[in-house]
């Protein structure tokens, strides 16, 4: 918290720059240390009871009468520019301006309407989560609100419909909300910002993506806005500083090229603790100078142990950590990348990635099908008549393997479409973790008896399986077990479970859309009841939509697969020599190194570029930074 | 008077709540699983149940302690920082569950049999399906700067417990045991 006003008087803006004064992050080491009370943060402790001291020894106009009060200006400043609450920035808020109210009966309400108004959107779009907004802002005929970016799709469909008599118009809009007071309390926000951005600006060396924010304390623009009143609000202006430079640059790709490089030398910092917004914001530093600083040991920099894991090069000659004797050992333990220490080479490139791989976790590997469906190969048989049932005759289908007692749902995974809608789904999906289980909806949901669930498939998209024969669009895993109810006696049956993951191509006539789903699909069959058509039926069939692509992954083979049907050969695979070409040209298309395209062209692709190339785009956000090629140092 | 379907439906959502949050819990922090299995349950074992059926990523496993091995493993950073047990790390994302016998009958005392028909959500077999994604080696503090992420899909036939559910107004313990398991991450 930034201390009260009253502390400090009108004198600290115009404070000689001969004498740095300010918390943590501020006090240029450099400086003569005249004595120590001149140093701010010696006397305003973090926590600091509020009294009216006025300054142990800070003299020099800071008198009590607290009339211009520029720390607590800037401090709210700065707290409502980091967001409401003065802790966090909403990135994940966007501001939505809805058009239409004052046409509505309900612009007659006491509130102008704004209340049933928000209540009335907050019903409609809360589809597959309960969406809730904040309060709303009416200026004129608009009524300005914030909501949560995710959500922000489902409300914006709403523009068009129609609201106590009135037709509703809903958009995105990167305004600020405006006030309604009739003051303007963002104009000083925006005044701070502007300052602090010429300050950042000032500072920034493009050639050698620099940021260099060493001696803060002797940063006449920071002093003048009061910057160095207090640790706290030190804090604070250097959390805004980073996070400004951050929000430079919207996509954190760009953000991490031109950034590469920070200097907070000379600030007299104590611990990291202090800074460790740039932690969050530019993690993906690979250069930082902390030298001239006051760290005193290990525990110190504890905080960002674990952070800055693309950290090339560290200075932290000039704090006393450095003179440990198990500092440098434990520095390199610490950054995975670090090579360069204080100016010495404490790793090669090549050991570099070496323990930046080291350091990360490898999945289980990847198997290919694993059938064990007794001698009958009844998963093959039943799947390959499945499968193409489902894509052209779905009542045939339900009629040859669901019984009264079968059960059928389906649910989506997907928090927003990437692709292609969810529409047509989304009022069947049965995620019982968001609908719960006193949710109607979940029992609603459940589709039970072959008539109720050739209904619903009828409603669904139409769809186009990959034949089961090409096993490498498959992973199908199944086995029997035991302990089913037996329809036809009281004694139990053997069970067949069936999980099949894979993707389907949908096209939807109606709205003309055509794209690729994922799916997983899980059977149950066990025997049927006398008179059914096939020896077995579907007990259960659970449809799971993803929102994603499965990426490839480097499959390995040290077991021959076991498939459901005939394998059918893949392609002849290409010489190594092609492979080189292919994982090149893919990179050069792609951004990814080396390694990522190599998995691309092993995966699913099968060697084949325009799919590795179609994968990688369709999976191209799930993808780790770690996964594209590095820019040149 | 609900239905013997809303019962079983039910029940079986809260029985798949508490499994699921039981077990990406404990997998989230190396804590044990192996006794969620029916491997080594004695009322199991001694009625002579097969092991649990376990296939990871298309490979079978012969007992729910060689999974916790392959988790192990695949935590396994090794050059690790710091003893950073989370280095991997599950969000599930949905899940949908089927009764697939309301009448579960193998092993169940016969109390257990006496007082549950097969409409009252306790003797149910139970098909549960889990999908969500995995972060690999992500910052600990959120799941971003993860060097991987996978998604996964889980299934699960979990059958009754009966040494806990047998206890009037059970409600510690794993109600529900799992007797297959398969595991698929891509």
């Amino acid at each position: 918290m930034a201390p009260r006003a009253g502390r400090r008087g009108a004198g600290t803006q115009r404070g000689g720059p001969g004498k740095p004064r300010g918390g943590g992050i501020t006090k240029q080491r450099g400086t003569p240390r005249v004595d120590k009370d001149g140093d701010v943060a010696m006397d305003v402790p973090v926590n600091a009871p509020t009294g009216p001291s006025g300054g142990r020894g800070r003299g020099r106009g800071r008198g009590r009468d607290g009339s211009s009060q520029p720390s607590t200006r800037l401090a709210q400043n700065i707290q409502s520019y980091l967001g409401s609450d003065g802790s966090k920035p909403q990135f994940n808020k966007t501001t939505l301006k809805i058009f239409g109210l004052k046409n509505s009966k309900a612009a007659s309400n006491a509130d102008g309407g704004v209340r049933s108004l928000l209540e009335f959107l907050e019903r409609k779009a809360s589809r597959e989560k309960t969406i809730t907004l904040g309060k709303g802002t009416l200026v004129g005929d608009c009524v300005w609100v914030k909501a949560s970016k995710a959500d922000a799709p489902n409300l914006i469909r709403l523009s068009g419909y129609t609201f106590a008599g009135a037709e509703l118009t809903i958009e995105e809009t990167q305004e600020p909300i405006p006030s309604t007071d009739g003051k303007a309390p963002r104009a000083a926000t925006s005044e701070t910002k502007q300052k602090l951005t010429a300050v950042l600006a000032a500072r920034y060396n493009a050639e050698q993506k620099l940021l260099d924010l060493s001696s803060l304390g002797t940063d006449e623009t920071l002093k003048s806005l009061g910057t160095f009143e207090s640790q706290a609000l030190a804090e604070k202006s250097f959390k805004a500083l980073v996070h400004l430079a951050g929000s430079e640059y919207k996509d954190p790709e760009e953000r991490r090229v031109a950034i590469q490089a920070v200097s907070l030398a000379r600030n007299d910092i104590r611990d990291v603790e202090e800074v460790y917004a740039l932690a969050k914001s530019l993690r993906h530093l690979r250069r930082l100078d902390l030298s001239g600083n006051n760290l005193e040991n290990l525990a110190k920099l504890s905080k960002w142990r674990d952070e800055f894991r693309y950290l090339e090069e560290l200075h932290l000659a000039g704090n006393p950590v450095a003179n440990q004797p198990n500092y440098a050992a434990e520095m390199v333990n610490w950054f995975p990348c670090l090579q360069i220490l204080d100016g010495q080479q404490v790793r090669t490139p090549e050991q570099a990635a070496e323990a930046l791989k080291a350091m990360s976790p490898s999945p289980v590997p990847q198997f290919p099908s694993n059938v064990r469906d007794g001698d009958n190969g009844v998963a093959g048989i039943f799947l390959r008549t499945f499968f193409p049932l489902f894509d052209n005759d779905r009542s045939a289908l339900a009629a040859q393997f669901y019984d009264e007692d079968s059960w059928f749902s389906l649910a989506i995974i997907a928090s927003s479409g990437r692709d292609l809608p969810w529409q047509k789904y989304q009022k069947f999906s049965r995620n019982v973790q968001k609908l719960g289980s006193r949710n109607p909806a979940s029992l609603q949901r459940l589709f039970t008896g072959g008539n109720l669930i050739a209904d619903l498939w009828k409603s669904l998209p139409n769809t186009q399986h990959p034949s089961v024969d090409q096993p490498e669009q498959w992973l199908i895993d199944c086995h029997t077990f035991p302990h089913l109810a037996d329809p036809n006696s009281l004694g139990t049956a053997v069970g067949l479970i069936i999980n099949v993951n894979g993707q389907f191509e949908e096209a939807d006539p109606a709205d003309g859309l055509r794209g690729i789903r994922t799916f997983s699909r899980t059977f149950i069959l066990g025997p049927s009841k006398i008179g059914a058509p096939h020896p077995y039926r579907v007990i259960s069939d659970e449809l799971t939509l993803h929102k994603w692509t499965p990426q490839p992954v480097q499959a390995v083979q040290p077991i021959q697969p076991v498939q459901p049907v005939q394998p059918v050969q893949p392609n002849a695979l290409p010489s190594d020599a092609l492979k080189a070409q292919l994982i090149m040209e893919l990179s050069k298309r792609t951004g990814m190194n080396a390694q990522y395209s190599e998995m691309c062209l092993t995966g699913a692709a099968n060697w084949n570029f325009d799919m590795a190339l179609r994968s990688f785009e369709e999976q191209r956000a799930n993808l780790p930074p770690a996964a594209f090629i590095s820019p040149a140092a | 008077m609900a239905s013997e379907r809303e019962t079983n439906v039910r029940c079986s959502i809260e029985a798949a709540d508490a499994f699921v949050e039981w077990y990406y819990n404990q997998i989230n922090h190396s804590k044990p699983i192996a006794y969620g299995y029916v491997n080594g349950n004695s009322t199991f074992e001694r009625a002579g149940h097969p092991p649990a059926d376990i296939c990871i990523n298309g490979l079978v496993v012969a007992t729910p302690q060689e999974w916790e091995k392959l988790l192990e493993q695949q935590r396994h950073r090794p050059q690790s920082l710091s003893l950073d047990k989370n280095a991997v790390h599950y969000v599930v994302e949905g899940y949908d569950v089927h009764v697939i016998n309301s009448d579960y009958r193998f092993a169940a005392p016969q109390k257990m049999l006496d007082i549950h028909g097969p409409s009252d959500g306790v003797r149910m077999m139970m098909m549960l399906t889990v999908t969500g994604s995995v972060y690999f080696g992500a910052n600990k503090k959120d799941n971003e700067d993860y060097t991987l992420k996978q998604h996964f899909h889980d299934v699960f036939i979990l059958v009754p417990n009966w040494e806990i559910l047998e206890k009037p107004g059970a409600r510690y313990g794993r109600k529900y045991l799992i007797a297959s398991h398969n595991y698929r991450a891509f």
